[in-house]
C-alpha cells in the first residue's frame, strides 16, 4: 500500500491559498480517482478538491475553517500499487513491510496479508515540512515548479536596456503591444524593437497634435485599470417635451448631468476612487461633459452641479459649449471633476463604450435618440417612443455591475421626470 | 669599566622609570576613559625589555612586542610617539589607523608589530636576509616575545628559518608565567623553553628577568654573539607578569604564590634597591628621576590631548602605495 | 621558435634579476633545483646568491619577503603551489596588504601562485585564489591569460610598489605557446578585448579566456559575435572596458574557474548591474566551478569547471532569453 498525498491545487491565478470548509470524505473512506473530497473556498469562489487516485483516505491534515496554501500535503490516500500507476502517480512513501518484499520477491505465491494502515504514517519531506511549518502568518506560495517571482522569460517582460530606450523616445509599454516579440517567452527584445522603429521610420508618418498625445496618454492611464460597461434604454419624451417649453433648448446631455449629479449626492461612494484599501469619496459634486474641439475633446466643467437645477444652468452650460469649441474656456470651468457625461449620440451613434478619465471612476454616455416601439402594458400594444441608450462605463474595482446597475436606472428614473431636475 | 657600568645601570633604570611612569599615566588615562581600545603594559618586564633596546645600535632592526615600552624608550623612540599613537593623535606614527602598542618607524628600524603573535620573527629574518644581501654584516635584528608567543607555528617557523639562515637574530622570550589566563603548564611541556634552542640549532642563554645587571649582562652578550657571526640566538628570561593581560583584566588567575616567590620581584624596585646598595643613586635622585619622568609624560600628555583624531574626511581611504592602480570603480562608490 | 607560457615567466623573472639588484627570488626548490615547475631553472646559476631556497615555511617566507621589503629589497616569492599560500595567508593579508596603509612604508613583494586545476592534481593542487586574495585591501592581484601577458604582467609586478599576488595558471605552462616575447603591453588593470563581438559579452581571466574563445569561434558559426574580455588584472578590475563592452552586446556572462560565492564572477555581475543596468537585455550571468573542492578523478574534475561546451550552453540559453 502507498500513501499518496491529496496536495491543495493551484486553484486559480494568484491564488496563494484556500480555506477547507468541508471534508467530504472522512478517514477511512472509500474514494474513486477524481472524486471529490474537500470543499475549499478562495477568495473568487468555492472550489473542489479531488483524490488523485482510488483508495481510502488514510489520513487528515487539515481542519475545517483552516486556510492552507497551495501545494500543501492535506492528507493522504492509501492506494493499492496498480492503482497508483493506473492514475500514473510516483510512489511517495513505501512503508517497510517485509510483506511487500515478499510480494515483490515471489510473485507466484498468494499475497501475504496486507499490513494494517498504521496512524504514524511515514510523513515525506513535504509533508513534515508542511507539519512542522507554522500555518499562520503570511502564506507562501509553493506552487511546485513554478518559480515566483516570474523570470525574464515571459512576453510582458521589458528588459532595463528596454525600458531604458522607450523613456528615451517618450514612448510608453503601451506603444509595445503591435511589436512581435523573438527573445524568450515572446517578449520584446531591444532588437525587435529598434527594428520596429526602423521600419515605422518608412512608413508614411504624420504629426500627432499636442492634444492628441495628450488624450492618448490619458486614455492609456485610464485602461490601466479594469473597466466595464452597463446599459439601459432611456425613453427621452419626458425630456423632449419638457425642453420645447424652454427657450435656450439645452440639448439632452445637460438633463443627462443634472440626473446624474442628482444621483450621485444621492451615493457619492459611486465615484469615490479606489487608493489601496480605501474608498476616496468626492468632496463636491463637479460634473465635466465632453465638446468636441478641433483636433480633440475638451471637457468642460460644471461644479457643484447637484445644487444647481437645470433651468439656472442651462445658460452656463450653452456658453461653456461654445467657449469649448472656441478653445476660450475659463479656468474654473476646467481642470478637476467627479465624473463626465458623453453625448456620442451626436455622432449618429446609438451605442459605444466610453472610457472615464483617468482619475474619474465612471463615464455616462448617451446615445442618439430614435423612434422605437414600447410595449404599453395598459393598452396591449407596442407605443412608439424616442429612446436612447445610456451606457455607464465604470471601474470595476470600485463598482460591481449590480450597483452600476442600479444607479443607471436610478439616472432613467430621473429623466423621466424632467422637471424635477 | 665600573663607571661604564655604573653609567649604563643608571641610563637602563632611567629608561626603566620612564616606561613605568608612561604606562601607569597610559593606564590612569584608561581608567578615566579617555583611551579607545586596549591597555597593556610592561609592568615588570622593564629590565629585560630595556636591556634588549639599549644593546642595540642605531642601525640595528628592533621588533618589539606588546610589553616593551622600556625597549621602545632605549631604542630611540621618542616619547611623543608613544603618547600620540595611545591617544589617538593624528599626528602619531600611525596616523590613527592603528594604536596602542602596534606602532613603529620602520624606515628607523623599529618595527610596528602586528597582532598576530610569532610573526615578527620572520620579518625581522627578512630584514636581516636584506642587510646580508646588501653587504652590511655589523647588525644584529632583536625581537621580543612571551611564553604564550612561542607555541605558535610562526614562531616555530621564523626561528627554524633564522637557524638555516645563521642569521644574526636575538629572540627574547620574557617568560611571564602567563599568556593572558593561560598558565605554563598548558602552554609548553618542556622543563625551561631555552631547552628548545638546540633543537633549533641555535644558542639558547637564561636570565633572570628580574635582575637588571644580570638582563644587561646576559642580552648585551647575545646581542653581541649574534652580531658576531654566532647565529640566532634564544634568551629566556624568568619574570612575573604584574599586571593584567590588559588594563580591562585584573589577573585575578595569578597564583599568588608566584607573587611572592622571588620570581615576582617588581625589577624597578630590585634596581633601585641595587642603586641604593651600590651608592650609585639615593632616595634624592630617585625621587629627583621619577619627578622628570612624571613631568615629561605630563607634558606630552598635555600636548597630545590638545592634537586633533583623524579626520575621517580628510582620510584617503586607500591602502595602496601605486595610485594609478587604486579601482577606480570601488573610489567611486566610496560612500 | 615558440616560448611557453612557463618559460615567458622564466625570462621575466630573469630580466628583473639582471636589471635590478634589489630583485632576488625565495621559495622551495627555487635554486639549483630550478622550482617544481622549473620556472627559475639556471636562474640560481646565472644570478649567485639571487635565487634562495626555503624550508617548507609559508608564513616565514612571506614574513621575511615583507621585512626584505622594508629594508629596500623586491622579492619574488615562488609558493610550489597556490594551495599552499593559505598557510601563509596571515603574513599576505595582515602583514603585507596593511603595511604601506600602517606605516607608509612601500611592500613590493610579488607572490607568484601557481594555481587552477589539471586533471588528477586533486583538491589540494588545483585552487584558484584570485578571488580570496582580491577581497583584502592593499593586495594588487593579477590573472595572466597568455604567454605575452605573463610575461610583461610580471615585470610589471616586480616594478609595482604593492604586494602583487601574481596567480599564474598550472595548466597553461606547457601548454600555451607564443612566437615571442612582446615588446608593448597593455598596462596592468587594462582588460583586454580578445575577440571583439556583437550579441554577447563573455567575460573571463586566466585559463578560461581559452575556453571562453573556443565559444566564441563556435557560435560564430550558428551566427552569433560573442565578445570576448580578458581581464588579465582581477585587482584592480577594469569596469569601464567590461561595461563598454556591455553597452555593445547588451548581455553578460561571466565566466570564473573558482567558486560561485563572491567570486571574481559575482564582481563583474555586481559593477555590471550597477553601471550598467540600462544596458542590460537581459539578466547577468556568470558560471563558475561546482561548490566542492577540486576533485580529483578525471571524471569529475572535468564535470567540476566551466568548459567551453558548458560555457557554450550558458551563452546559448542567455543569447535566447
Amino acid at each position: 500500500m502507498s500513501q499518496i498525498p491529496v496536495i491543495m491545487p493551484q486553484l486559480g491565478e494568484s491564488i496563494a491559498e484556500a480555506t477547507v470548509v468541508n471534508i467530504l470524505v472522512p478517514e477511512g473512506g472509500q474514494v474513486e480517482a477524481g472524486q471529490d473530497v474537500l470543499e475549499v473556498e478562495t477568495s473568487k469562489a468555492t472550489m473542489t478538491v479531488a483524490a488523485p487516485c482510488k483508495g481510502v483516505i488514510g489520513k487528515w491534515l487539515v481542519q475545517a475553517n483552516e486556510s492552507y496554501p497551495v501545494g500543501e500535503v492535506l492528507g493522504f490516500i492509501e492506494a493499492r500499487a496498480e492503482d497508483v500507476a493506473r492514475a500514473g502517480l510516483e510512489k511517495v512513501a513505501e512503508p517497510e513491510s517485509p510483506a511487500n518484499e515478499q510480494q515483490a520477491q515471489q510473485p507466484q505465491q498468494a499475497p501475504a496479508p496486507q499490513t494494517p494502515p498504521s496512524s504514524s504514517l511515514p510523513q515525506t519531506g513535504a509533508a513534515a515540512a508542511a507539519a512542522a511549518a507554522p500555518k499562520r502568518g503570511t502564506v507562501e506560495p509553493r506552487v511546485r515548479g513554478l518559480p515566483v517571482p516570474a523570470h525574464a522569460a515571459t512576453v510582458s517582460y521589458m528588459s532595463p536596456r528596454l525600458k531604458a530606450r522607450i523613456n528615451e523616445l517618450g514612448l510608453h509599454a503601451a506603444d509595445l503591444a503591435g511589436i512581435a516579440g523573438s527573445g524568450a517567452g515572446g517578449r520584446v527584445t531591444i532588437e525587435d524593437f529598434e527594428r520596429y522603429i526602423a521600419n515605422l521610420e518608412k512608413q508614411k508618418l504624420t504629426q500627432a497634435s499636442p492634444m492628441r498625445v495628450a488624450v492618448a496618454d490619458a486614455m492609456r492611464r485610464s485602461w490601466s485599470r479594469p473597466l466595464a460597461t452597463v446599459g439601459l434604454a432611456a425613453t427621452l419624451d419626458a425630456v423632449l417635451e419638457h425642453r420645447k417649453k424652454l427657450l435656450l433648448r439645452p440639448g439632452p446631455a445637460l438633463y443627462a448631468l443634472r440626473a446624474l449629479a442628482i444621483a450621485l449626492s444621492e451615493n457619492s461612494a459611486i465615484a469615490g476612487r479606489l487608493i489601496g484599501n480605501k474608498i476616496v469619496h468626492p468632496s463636491s459634486i463637479d460634473i465635466g461633459f465632453a465638446v468636441e474641439a478641433e483636433a480633440g475633446v475638451l471637457v468642460p466643467v460644471i461644479r457643484n452641479a447637484d445644487k444647481r437645477p437645470l433651468l439656472e444652468i442651462a445658460d452656463l452650460y450653452s456658453r461653456l459649449v461654445e467657449q469649448a469649441r472656441q478653445r476660450t474656456l475659463p479656468a474654473e470651468a476646467t481642470g478637476h471633476c467627479v465624473a463626465t457625461v458623453t453625448n456620442y449620440g451626436t455622432f449618429g451613434l446609438i451605442w459605444a463604450t466610453p472610457i472615464p478619465l483617468p482619475e474619474q471612476t465612471l463615464v455616462l454616455g448617451l446615445g442618439a435618440g430614435r423612434k422605437a416601439p414600447l410595449w404599453d402594458d395598459a393598452r396591449g400594444q407596442f407605443v412608439p417612443v424616442t429612446e436612447a441608450q445610456l451606457t455607464l462605463s465604470f471601474d470595476h474595482r470600485v463598482l460591481d455591475g449590480g450597483a452600476a446597475g442600479r444607479f443607471l436606472k436610478r439616472i432613467v428614473q430621473l429623466l423621466n421626470e424632467p422637471e424635477k431636475l | 669599566m665600573d663607571s661604564q657600568t655604573k653609567q649604563q645601570y643608571i641610563r637602563a633604570y632611567r629608561y626603566m622609570l620612564l616606561a613605568r611612569v608612561l604606562d601607569e599615566k597610559m593606564a590612569s588615562l584608561y581608567r578615566s576613559g579617555k583611551i579607545h581600545g586596549g591597555v597593556f603594559l610592561g609592568r615588570g618586564q622593564e629590565a629585560l625589555s630595556v636591556s634588549v633596546g639599549l644593546s642595540l645600535r642605531k642601525g640595528d632592526i628592533f621588533a618589539p612586542l606588546i610589553r616593551d615600552q622600556a625597549g621602545r624608550l632605549a631604542f630611540g623612540e621618542p616619547v611623543l610617539d608613544a603618547v600620540r599613537t595611545w591617544m589617538g593623535s593624528v599626528l602619531g606614527p600611525m596616523r590613527g589607523r592603528d594604536g596602542n602598542v602596534h606602532r613603529g618607524r620602520p624606515s628607523e628600524g623599529l618595527y610596528a608589530m602586528i597582532s598576530h603573535l610569532g610573526a615578527m620573527i620572520s620579518v625581522v629574518n627578512g630584514a636581516l636576509m636584506a642587510r646580508r644581501m646588501k653587504g652590511q654584516t655589523d647588525v644584529v635584528g632583536a625581537t621580543c616575545i612571551g611564553d604564550g608567543g612561542t607555541s605558535t607555528g610562526a614562531f616555530h617557523e621564523g626561528l627554524n628559518q633564522a637557524a638555516i639562515e645563521k642569521l644574526p637574530l636575538v629572540l627574547v622570550v620574557a617568560d611571564n608565567q602567563y599568556a593572558y589566563s593561560t598558565p605554563n603548564t598548558k602552554q609548553y611541556a618542556c622543563a625551561n623553553l631555552v631547552d628548545r634552542a638546540p633543537g633549533y640549532g641555535v644558542a639558547g642563554w637564561t636570565v633572570d628577568g628580574t635582575d637588571l645587571s644580570a638582563c644587561l649582562k646576559v642580552v648585551g652578550e647575545a646581542v653581541s654573539k649574534a652580531r658576531a657571526g654566532g647565529g640566532p640566538q634564544l634568551v629566556v628570561a624568568s619574570l612575573l607578569r604584574l599586571c593584567g593581560h590588559g588594563e580591562h583584566d585584573d589577573a585575578g588567575y595569578v597564583d599568588p604564590k608566584l607573587k611572592e616567590s622571588p620570581l615576582g620581584r617588581d625589577c624597578l624596585k630590585v634596581a633601585e634597591e641595587h642603586l641604593r646598595k651600590t651608592g650609585w643613586a639615593g632616595e634624592v635622585e630617585l625621587e629627583r628621576w621619577r619627578a622628570e619622568a612624571t613631568q615629561e609624560v605630563e607634558r606630552a600628555v598635555a600636548q597630545v590631548q590638545r592634537e586633533p583624531g583623524p579626520d575621517p574626511f580628510q582620510e584617503d581611504w586607500t591602502a595602496l602605495a601605486t595610485r594609478h592602480l587604486l579601482d577606480t570603480y570601488i573610489q567611486n562608490n566610496k560612500e | 621558435m615558440s616560448i611557453t607560457y612557463l618559460e615567458a615567466i622564466r625570462e621575466a623573472q630573469a630580466r628583473a634579476l639582471a636589471e635590478d639588484p634589489r630583485v632576488f627570488i625565495y621559495g622551495q626548490d627555487v635554486g639549483n633545483f630550478g622550482g617544481a615547475f622549473k620556472a627559475t631553472k639556471n636562474l640560481a646559476q646565472r644570478f649567485p646568491g639571487r635565487v634562495l631556497d626555503a624550508p617548507i615555511s609559508e608564513d616565514a617566507i612571506l614574513g621575511s619577503a615583507v621585512g626584505a621589503a622594508i629594508e629596500g629589497m623586491r622579492p619574488i616569492i615562488e609558493i610550489q603551489f597556490a594551495d599552499f599560500s593559505t598557510v601563509a595567508f596571515n603574513q599576505i593579508i595582515n602583514q603585507a596588504a596593511t603595511l604601506f596603509w600602517r606605516t607608509q612604508i612601500p611592500c613590493p613583494i610579488v607572490v607568484r601562485l601557481p594555481g587552477g586545476g589539471t586533471s588528477g592534481a586533486g583538491p589540494f593542487h588545483s585552487q584558484s585564489y584570485e578571488a580570496v586574495y582580491a577581497h583584502f585591501p592593499g593586495l594588487v592581484v593579477m590573472t595572466p591569460a597568455t604567454v605575452e601577458d605573463a610575461y610583461s604582467m610580471l615585470l610589471e609586478a616586480v616594478a609595482i610598489d604593492d604586494p602583487v599576488i601574481f596567480c599564474e595558471h598550472k595548466f597553461l605552462y606547457y601548454h600555451l605557446k607564443a612566437e615571442a616575447l612582446p615588446e608593448t603591453a597593455l598596462p596592468a588593470g587594462k582588460a583586454r578585448i580578445a575577440r571583439p563581438g556583437r550579441d554577447l559579452t563573455l567575460v573571463a581571466y586566466s585559463a578560461m579566456v581559452h575556453e571562453a574563445l573556443a565559444v566564441a569561434e563556435e557560435l560564430s558559426g550558428e551566427g552569433f559575435e560573442i565578445e570576448v574580455v580578458d581581464l588579465r588584472t582581477v585587482k584592480p578590475m577594469d569596469t569601464d572596458t567590461i561595461v563598454a563592452s556591455v553597452a555593445r552586446t547588451g548581455r553578460l556572462l561571466a565566466v570564473g574557474e573558482s567558486w560561485p560565492w563572491g567570486g571574481v564572477t559575482a564582481e563583474v555581475v555586481a559593477r555590471v548591474a550597477d553601471e550598467g543596468f540600462n544596458l542590460l537585455d537581459a539578466p547577468p550571468q556568470r558560471l563558475n566551478a561546482k561548490d566542492t573542492p577540486v576533485p580529483f578523478h578525471p571524471n569529475l574534475w572535468a564535470a567540476h569547471r566551466p568548459t567551453a561546451r558548458t560555457i557554450a550552453d550558458a551563452a546559448r540559453k542567455l543569447l535566447r532569453t
